[in-house]
């Protein structure tokens, strides 16, 4: 009963805490253009390098580990195991930093530059918060289970995780061809986002 | 304008790589081998004598980079079955004895330098992961069924 008490106390207050921050007005028009590109090089990062679906099944797809046992060898099924679990540990690290640092630039940025229903607004919210706990117990997983302990579930992040990328690169879809290569550069010289 | 011209120019090069150089490979591990060698260390751009003087200094540098990543996202794409049959016949065409080739590559892993510019890390890391397994793999076939040694 306590226990139910707590997790339902804990739930109302996250709640008002998301009903909090919808409300919240924009203080000023502020966000340079450097913070823009970064958040727009950030999302090409996801989308391109570490969210298509071929990179996510040759890493948790499991073809390539019955092409290894076949071979019969421990010493090769174990060096495979390793850099797998290596990979794919560095692949749910990624994932989780910059979809927290497209989460921080949202929150902080984008909210006023564009015209979001409050529907999607929550939607959004929602992705980004279950993401992250994704990301954690995927972590976890990886590192007592190994490469292949939840497959099925580094698809649905993937997924969610795409989700998110596409409802932002559409709130950020004016950049893209506005970006010109000068702005693109400075921010690479100074960006600190990913 | 210029742009559009230049970008034309530029496909035309690669086209002509891939039909007139590109097809003496052995597959895609050949290609981008053979690609990254083209490519200077100190300056990343890539030289090639023939194609400059068909077309431009320029136009021949994006070509040949256009088909190191082509031959890049072709090896990425490949299945560990498959790569280890493309190191397996690269390794054939140098002419290196086997064990000298196997060696050398898992102590020196020179394809790690044989990436093109802007890779993602983690991709680029999925190939070498993959190249060291492969490597592991020929050696274990390659002490299962060694060379029979040539009698004198």
């Amino acid at each position: 009963m306590t226990q139910l008490v707590t997790f339902l106390a804990i739930a109302v207050g996250l709640l008002v805490l998301l009903l909090v921050a919808m409300r919240r007005q924009p203080a000023h028009a502020a966000g340079s253009a450097g913070e823009l590109v970064s958040a727009k090089k950030t999302l090409e990062s996801l989308q391109l390098g570490l969210l298509p679906s071929e990179l996510v099944e040759q890493l948790f797809g499991q073809r390539d580990l019955a092409y290894v046992e076949a071979m019969g060898s421990t010493a090769i099924r174990n060096l495979f195991l390793s850099e797998r679990k290596h990979l794919a540990l560095t692949w749910i690290r990624q994932v989780r930093r910059q979809v927290r640092a497209l989460k921080d630039f949202h929150v902080s940025r984008s909210r006023m530059f564009t015209q979001m229903s409050r529907g999607k607004e929550f939607s959004l919210a929602l992705d980004f918060a279950s993401l992250e706990i994704q990301c954690d117990v995927l972590l976890f997983l990886l590192r007592w289970g190994g490469p292949y302990a939840a497959p099925d579930f580094a698809r649905r992040i993937a997924a969610t995780a795409g989700r998110v990328c596409s409802t932002l690169d559409q709130s950020l879809a004016f950049l893209t061809a506005s970006i010109s290569p000068s702005l693109a550069s400075e921010s690479e010289a100074d960006g600190t986002f990913e | 304008m210029a742009g559009k011209a230049k970008r034309a120019d530029v496909l035309a090069a690669s086209e002509d790589l891939r039909r007139r150089t590109l097809p003496q490979t052995s597959g895609p591990l050949d290609r981008m081998i053979y690609l990254a060698s083209m490519r200077d260390y100190n300056t990343g751009l890539y030289v090639h004598q023939g194609l400059a003087a068909r077309f431009s200094v320029e136009v021949a540098c994006e070509a040949l980079a256009d088909c190191h990543r082509e031959s890049f996202r072709e090896l990425i794409s490949l299945e560990l079955k498959d790569l280890t049959e493309q190191l397996n016949l690269y390794m054939q065409s140098t002419g290196t004895a086997k064990d000298d080739f196997l060696r050398t590559w898992r102590e020196l892993e020179p394809y790690r330098v044989a990436v093109p510019v802007g890779t993602d890390s983690l991709v680029a890391q999925f190939l070498f992961s993959n190249l060291k397994i492969a490597l592991a793999i020929l050696e274990h076939q390659s002490a299962r069924f060694p060379e029979p040694t040539p009698v004198a």
